[in-house]
């Protein structure tokens, strides 16, 4: 642990990180809120937060728990809203393929949608492999250790914060921020088209059953439109 | 199922299944073959499923009055216009907060 203190790609990261943090902050307090008011121990909050360390799983099964849904319910919702790590881990995997395997299964527990975000920006920048691992352990360890702290402060203290200042809308902005900057090809912009569509058209399904259906029909949407625009190309 | 066990299992469960997500191509599939359809579709993951995940929290849910989800809608849009131009997590949070308190401010002085 001293080793990566002292090195300077690590702090670099760290600090790298603070703005995301700071940004990250009012989503963490409504994973601890929510977490609370679904029931669970603090240590069950902790787990949450530590273990799994995905706001949008976390947001999704204190929702469902609280619901009463069925355990696989709850795991498959949370897995498909997982899958676009598959998408960072592959994004990633070109520039940490040199590090050795305990590196690649270390950054891959800290691969988030910020961390990715700033690593992969690095990355493209020229970095070599071991400097901008360095710099991701970094940067997702600042991250991880924030995201602790404001899951707890929001599990004991989320409650006193007014309902007029509306923190909760902070979750979708968070994932706002994400999500607009992939509108720029026709199949991406059919995807969300027909994911929006849908899951507003069901949204009187049980267990949010509707977020699964429509993420997969978007994504398989965006697919045929990505293979119609291909065709349709002038060679 | 007892509640405690149930939130320990979505942790232990969750938790790996999101590991291997994030594990798949960093390590298990880096000297595989993947088939070309799932290159394609994983492109699509994040538009489809981050519009799913964005779009109830925003938009009016059933039974809601119209006009209390308006300045969510409005507030979003301005978000979205701002992450679009700036990649930046930080601005998008700004700007949609800040249009939200001034339109449910501006909404509570009308009615």
């Amino acid at each position: 642990m001293r080793r990566f203190l002292a090195d300077a790609n690590f702090r670099a990261g760290f600090a790298e990180m603070m703005p995301a943090c700071v940004a990250m902050t009012p989503f963490g307090l409504v994973c601890g809120v929510g977490a609370a008011a679904a029931g669970a121990s603090l240590w069950g909050a902790l787990g949450l937060s530590a273990i799994v360390f995905s706001g949008a799983a976390q947001i999704l099964a204190v929702q469902l728990l609280a619901a009463g849904a069925p355990l696989a319910v709850i795991v498959l919702t949370c897995f498909v809203a997982g899958l676009r790590f598959v998408i960072y881990s592959a994004a990633m995997a070109p520039y940490l393929r040199s590090l050795p395997p305990r590196w690649q299964q270390g950054l891959a527990f800290l691969l988030t949608d910020q961390a990715f975000a700033a690593a992969i920006r690095r990355f493209h920048g020229g970095a070599d492999p071991r400097e901008g691992g360095l710099h991701f352990l970094g940067g997702g360890f600042a991250l991880w250790l924030f995201w602790q702290a404001m899951n707890i402060a929001g599990y004991f203290v989320g409650n006193l914060i007014p309902a007029s200042w509306s923190l909760e809308f902070a979750v979708p902005l968070c994932f706002i921020a994400l999500l607009a900057p992939h509108f720029r090809t026709m199949p991406t912009i059919a995807a969300a088209l027909v994911a929006g569509a849908l899951v507003l058209a069901l949204a009187g399904l049980p267990m949010k059953l509707n977020l699964i259906v429509a993420g997969v029909i978007g994504i398989v949407a965006g697919t045929l439109a990505d293979f119609v625009r291909e065709r349709w190309t002038p060679r | 199922m007892d509640a405690t066990l149930k939130l320990w299992s979505v942790v232990a469960i969750v938790g790996a299944l999101n590991y291997v997500s994030r594990l798949s191509f960093i390590a298990l599939f880096a000297r595989r073959h993947v088939p070309p359809l799932a290159v394609r579709a994983f492109r699509y993951v994040p538009a489809a499923m981050l519009t799913a995940l964005v779009l109830p929290m925003v938009v009016a849910a059933p039974g809601e009055p119209a006009l209390a989800a308006m300045p969510k809608i409005v507030a979003a849009l301005a978000a979205g216009v701002v992450a679009f131009f700036t990649h930046s997590t930080m601005k998008t949070l700004g700007v949609g907060m800040a249009s939200l308190w001034l339109l449910q401010a501006l909404i509570g002085r009308i009615g």
